[in-house]
């Protein structure tokens, strides 16, 4: 692997950190498998360039796309909360319904932003490379997000939207308003999902309208992979361990799409993400049967 | 003062399976008294519980918490007032939190939830002492994962968090059922300490007549959506499980219901 492909899988991983978070936040945090993100993402993407296209500031742009994802979880929350729809199906409505969304804020199926400015384009006067420059500033946007969101869960209110996950009756019980909870988790979530789609499209200088396909997967892939690294209750831990595990995840199939001698394609990249996945799930799963069936093989001597 | 008013709750109102399930209760609980409530399955006990507790809404009736008149109010707006254990040691607490982290949420019952650490060590210390009393040792595992503990160990813990806060009323809702002889005794000798100590006010939900009697300073019986029987004070206390039973009987009027009653004495 070359240096500036290596330098190009860590910036994607730090990136795809942000989703991880986000997903962690809704599959683990709250309880809600949100499959929004697939459309959240794009429309990070998609509104970023398109602002700045037209000429709004990239920074402002930024947190547009940032808010636009975060009304886009407030939907999913609201189709489930409101009408009762199943929180998986509500989330498939939303994404589904983004396909279109993202479409008509680009207005063409994809966008390009070689040519314009970008978060990155008031940092061109430090002279730093440009592979190295958007390295370094998507890895601290991502850890300052992670320590924040870190911080939020220890706070009175994000122990609450804990506690709205791990057992309603029981956050009920001790006052927490636990619609209220779901709406600002899913919001923050699919904010944060879209902030990433928004680094995205300004990093690698496009937004297309089926960029965010798979997002879910690769976010779920980066919890599970983050969470059988470290066995720790922290929430700061479990946020980097989520920012690592995306890491990870993007070196494995890098890795593996470098390896010529498996001979593997760009194209064979959802089937190594499944495979991936499929063994981070499945690991687990058969060490736990193989530690009870020598507990229960001690127990009869 | 926890007053009922005339309540009643029907579910399925206006459908084949419409139940009455209270039938016009009228109750009040001055503060500082220790009530338990028998009944047999079905009898509006829990729902009564639930109805103070606010899961369930009063079809008609009023509940008033001193002044104020809660009939409406949701159950998350009651929580300043209303503390409560679960029959289910493990729906009282959260399974994949730690106990400091179960401790803080509850400390922060009825107050809404900033965006301050929820934890600090004044909070530990605080939690410190009052994990001491139970003497389980649980006071060196604050950051223990709840989940890891026994079901008694969580039911204890629940009380004590449902005490960190003031209430106007603690509810126990079969609080010790689901625990093993020794254990549930253990997690009512921990109920009449923080009781004592808090003066708090309770409701507590049972279905063994001796633990009706044993513990607090007034016991009502329950059937089908009433109070049949209101004890207390020195009528209360020359009263053996026997003499409930009796009373039961003849309250009801009918001998069909004895095997009833036979089935509460056992448990």
């Amino acid at each position: 692997m070359s240096l500036f492909s290596f330098l190009g899988t860590l910036e994607i991983g730090f990136i795809f950190g942000l989703v991880a978070i986000g997903v962690y936040l809704t599959f683990r945090v709250l309880d809600f498998p949100d499959l929004t993100v697939d459309g959240s993402f794009t429309m990070g993407a998609a509104i970023a360039a398109a602002l700045i296209i037209s000429g709004v500031n990239p920074y402002l742009a930024t947190i547009c796309a940032a808010i636009g994802g975060a009304a886009a979880g407030l939907v999913t929350a609201w189709l489930n909360l409101r009408f009762n729809i199943l929180h998986l199906l509500a989330s498939i409505l939303t994404m589904t319904a983004l396909y279109t969304i993202n479409l008509r804020i680009m207005g063409k199926p994809n966008l390009a932003l070689i040519m314009e400015p970008t978060v990155l384009s008031p940092f061109a006067a430090l002279g730093i490379p440009d592979m190295y420059l958007k390295l370094m500033f998507i890895a601290v946007v991502v850890i300052l997000t992670g320590l924040a969101v870190a911080y939020f869960l220890n706070t009175q209110y994000g122990m609450g939207m804990r506690a709205t996950g791990a057992n309603p009756r029981m956050a009920q019980a001790n006052g927490i308003v636990i619609k209220e909870k779901i709406y600002a988790g899913l919001a923050l979530s699919n904010g944060l999902v879209a902030l990433a789609g928004a680094l995205f499209a300004q990093t690698n200088g496009f937004a297309d309208s089926t960029m965010g396909i798979g997002t879910i997967v690769v976010g779920l892939a980066a919890v599970i992979v983050g969470e059988s690294l470290s066995g720790s209750r922290s929430m700061l831990v479990i946020i980097f361990s989520c920012i690592i595990g995306s890491l990870l995840y993007r070196l494995a199939v890098s890795a593996a799409l470098n390896a010529d001698f498996m001979g593997f394609t760009t194209s064979d990249l959802n089937l190594i993400t499944a495979v991936l996945v499929g063994l981070a799930l499945i690991v687990p799963q058969l060490r736990r049967e193989q530690r009870a069936r020598k507990a229960a093989a001690g127990g009869t001597l | 003062m926890i007053s009922c008013k005339a309540i009643k709750v029907t579910f399925n109102a206006g459908t084949a399976s419409e139940k009455q399930a209270l039938r016009g209760v009228d109750l009040e609980i001055p503060q500082g008294e220790f009530v338990t409530v028998i009944g047999s399955n079905g009898a509006g006990k829990s729902t009564l519980l639930n109805t103070i507790a606010g899961d369930i809404r009063a079809s008609s009736g009023k509940l008033m918490f001193d002044a104020w008149d809660v009939t409406r109010v949701s159950a998350a707006g009651r929580t300043r007032d209303v503390a409560r254990v679960f029959q289910d040691p493990l729906a009282g607490t959260c399974g994949n939190m730690t106990v400091e982290e179960n401790m803080a949420l509850a400390y922060g019952r009825g107050r809404r939830g900033g965006f301050k650490p929820a934890l600090n060590d004044d909070l530990r210390d605080l939690f410190r002492d009052q994990l001491k009393r139970l003497n389980l040792g649980l006071e060196n595992r604050l950051s223990a994962e709840m989940g890891l503990l026994s079901g008694g160990q969580r039911q204890s813990i629940s009380l004590l968090m449902a005490a960190l806060q003031p209430s106007k009323i603690l509810l126990l809702d079969e609080h010790t059922a689901a625990l093993d002889p020794k254990t549930a005794a253990l997690v009512m000798d921990i109920t009449d300490q923080i009781v004592e100590e808090k003066q708090l006010t309770v409701m507590m939900v049972t279905h063994s007549m001796r633990q009706a009697l044993d513990h607090g300073s007034r016991t009502i019986m329950m059937h089908e959506g009433k109070v049949m029987f209101d004890l207390s004070g020195k009528e209360r206390s020359q009263y053996d499980v026997k003499d409930l039973l009796n009373l039961f009987a003849k309250a009801r009027g009918d001998n069909e219901e004895l095997d009833d009653a036979k089935l509460l004495l056992e448990a």
